[in-house]
């Protein structure tokens, strides 16, 4: 159809479109749900982030890469990445501030009750938003593909 | 054993029966429409059923949402896979294979 240097134009199919519009919402909840019940089952920020990310890659399979890289801020993406790397410092360090170990959650108990359980929470949340954005992230890269000299998103 | 064990033991065969024709498929058939052809409907029918005898067998309220949610979306997301393999493929400009193929001899 198109030589390999260029890509064929995208065009979308109301198949997929319509089965991602339906799908993305409870694949996003369910990413969520895992991240939650990393605290006490099976489950936790890595993994429900991975899922939470992949809503992303659905969208631009669906409606186009190129289309998605412009509806997706870039420093969003970052904004994401960061905002949990810095939860998760702020918790652990913050433990530590109050005279306890790298993230001792019990040092937070007389000011927030179940300190420890909303503590691997928050936590679980950080590390799920820091996996989503790198995926994400690493995607958009990766979709850019050699050929672009202005290539990276993050980089 | 229970009338409800008997139909979830009669569900997980036939989802084993056609999980076993999707594999026969994707081994034996000639080139990728064929190939996602088998595999998504078989395939998406062997693992419904095998999820409806899980759904049927487990007492637990929430697990049995759980496991039909599953079943939903697997009948949602599967064919749709397979209809966005295909379609890729189609981009890509590969030819169906046809009896032609086969009269010209050997593996596509």
């Amino acid at each position: 159809m198109s030589g390999r240097d260029q890509a064929p134009l995208y065009v979308e199919s109301p198949i997929i479109m319509t089965t991602v519009r339906v799908v993305a919402p409870f694949v996003l909840t369910f990413g969520l749900f895992i991240m939650l019940h990393g605290a006490d089952s099976p489950g936790g920020g890595f993994q429900g982030g991975v899922i939470a990310g992949s809503v992303v890659m659905m969208t631009a399979f669906a409606f186009g890469i190129d289309a998605t890289r412009e509806w997706i801020d870039a420093r969003a993406i970052v904004g994401l990445t960061s905002l949990g790397v810095l939860t998760f410092a702020g918790i652990g360090l913050g433990a530590m501030a109050l005279d306890g170990a790298f993230l001792q959650y019990d040092v937070y108990a007389p000011y927030i009750s179940h300190a420890s359980k909303y503590g691997i929470e928050l936590v679980e949340l950080a590390i799920g938003g820091i996996v989503a954005g790198v995926v994400v992230g690493l995607f958009f890269v990766l979709s850019a593909g050699f050929g672009h000299a202005d290539g990276g998103e993050e980089a | 054993m229970a009338i409800s064990e008997y139909a979830a033991v009669a569900l997980v065969a036939g989802g084993a029966f056609f999980g076993l024709v999707a594999a026969v498929g994707l081994v034996r058939l000639p080139d990728v429409y064929t190939r996602t052809h088998a595999a998504s409907k078989s395939d998406t029918l062997g693992a419904v059923l095998a999820l409806g005898g899980v759904a049927l067998v487990i007492d637990a309220q929430l697990a049995t949402v759980k496991a039909v949610f599953l079943l939903l979306f697997m009948f949602l997301t599967n064919p749709t896979a397979a209809h966005a393999i295909a379609r890729a493929a189609r981009d890509q400009g590969i030819e169906p294979w046809t009896t032609d193929d086969a009269d010209a001899g050997g593996e596509p």
